[in-house]
């Protein structure tokens, strides 16, 4: 495939991430950070997210799963933290996932909770997956470039 | 022959000179713009937050020093000890008046609000009831909570950035460096220990903040893919 139909492809699979609101404005900001310098910049912010994520995800669980008594201002604190990082990059759907988990954190609605924090879990998994073929769609363009 | 000998190492001698020569301008010329760029100290608990602020900062051709707590970061400005400031390891009289004359200088300190163990509250308490009092203060928070802001402004902050930063953010902060004094000098400390990145110092080519202005608003607006020779349909 040449060059100019790996950016166009490269071009569509972002426009699509944007349109249906897996990123938000603030990737477009971390981009424009990118030069010559650094050219992997958001793609080393997303790796370090999802390096970072795990941790979180798992103290979460921990903090929730067979707990007679929930410590909910410590699920919502390890939440604010983890919707922080995600926003940093612009990871809408993740964010608003957040949202929803704290305020039945602060309702103390927990299996509004958990229900929420599946959905989040999945959020967080698309997205991976859709960023680590953006990331190497965007690769494969920049090599086809320099050829 | 004799004198091609002597022109020769006459010719060696020139060259290691110069070459002296220009090692010590490049040396000057570090320190200059070192002293040139300002300096931000950076206080954020997030890894990833940390990250995007030091590519902000240096985006915007200032040095960066990031740490993670607020400890760290009183550490850093040798507040850590007590309320004299009578720091063990540094020299002598750490007078409150009048900064000793070498060192580091800092012109802005940026730090997260929310921080496990000492808030970026409590440590813009700190730093105003010290003799970095005068260098501005911002903080970031990922929450807009107007009295949590009046709060801060309250105490001194300069500003209050709300989360997650933009290029645009750090940019209207030279307003705010620009009001500071030139150099806030100190006990000169080894700060190669408290980075909790890799790097720190960046001596950048990029010519003196004053002078330099960035395009703002087409860049930020502009939301089309950084490809060159791209139409998208």
């Amino acid at each position: 495939m040449d060059r100019k139909q790996l950016q166009y492809q490269v071009a569509c699979m972002r426009k699509s991430l944007f349109d249906q609101g897996y990123l938000d404005e603030q990737f477009n900001q971390l981009e424009d950070l990118q030069d010559e310098a650094n050219p992997n910049f958001v793609e080393e912010v997303v790796t370090l997210f999802y390096s970072d994520s795990a941790r979180f995800i798992h103290n979460i669980e921990q903090a929730m799963i067979n707990k007679p008594n929930i410590d909910y201002g410590k699920l919502d604190d390890y939440m604010h933290q983890f919707k922080g990082s995600s926003s940093s990059f612009g990871a809408k759907k993740v964010k608003k996932e957040c949202s929803q988990f704290r305020e039945c954190c602060s309702a103390g609605n927990i299996e509004g909770c958990i229900k929420t924090f599946r959905q989040l879990k999945l959020e967080h998994a698309t997205l991976k997956r859709k960023l680590e073929t953006y990331f190497q769609l965007v690769k494969q363009a920049g090599i086809a470039e320099r050829r | 022959m004799e004198s091609g000998a002597v022109h020769t190492q006459q010719q060696e001698e020139e060259k290691q000179k110069q070459q002296r020569e220009e090692e010590e301008e490049k040396r000057e010329q570090q320190k200059e713009e070192e002293e040139e760029n300002f300096h931000v100290l950076a206080v954020d608990d997030s890894f990833i937050d940390r990250k995007l602020l030091e590519r902000l900062l240096k985006e915007s051709s200032y040095q960066v020093t990031l740490v993670d707590s607020g400890d760290k970061a009183l550490e850093y400005l040798g507040l850590l000890d007590s309320i004299d400031n009578v720091n063990a390891t540094s020299s002598s009289s750490s007078s409150s008046q009048s900064p000793q004359q070498e060192g580091m200088k800092v012109n802005l300190i940026m730090t997260d609000y929310c921080m496990p163990g000492m808030s970026g509250y409590d440590l813009l308490k700190r730093v105003k009831g010290s003799y970095w009092k005068d260098v501005p203060v911002v903080i970031m928070s990922s929450e807009n909570i107007p009295s949590r802001i009046r709060m801060c402004l309250e105490e001194g902050a300069e500003e209050f950035l709300l989360k997650p930063l933009q290029l645009s953010d750090v940019e209207k902060l030279q307003t705010h460096l620009l009001k500071s004094p030139e150099k806030y000098s100190s006990i000169r400390i080894d700060d190669s220990s408290f980075n909790t990145e890799s790097s720190s110092v960046t001596v950048s080519s990029k010519s003196n903040i004053a002078s330099k202005r960035k395009a703002l608003s087409p860049e930020i607006e502009e939301r089309r893919p950084k490809l060159k020779g791209l139409a998208v349909v």
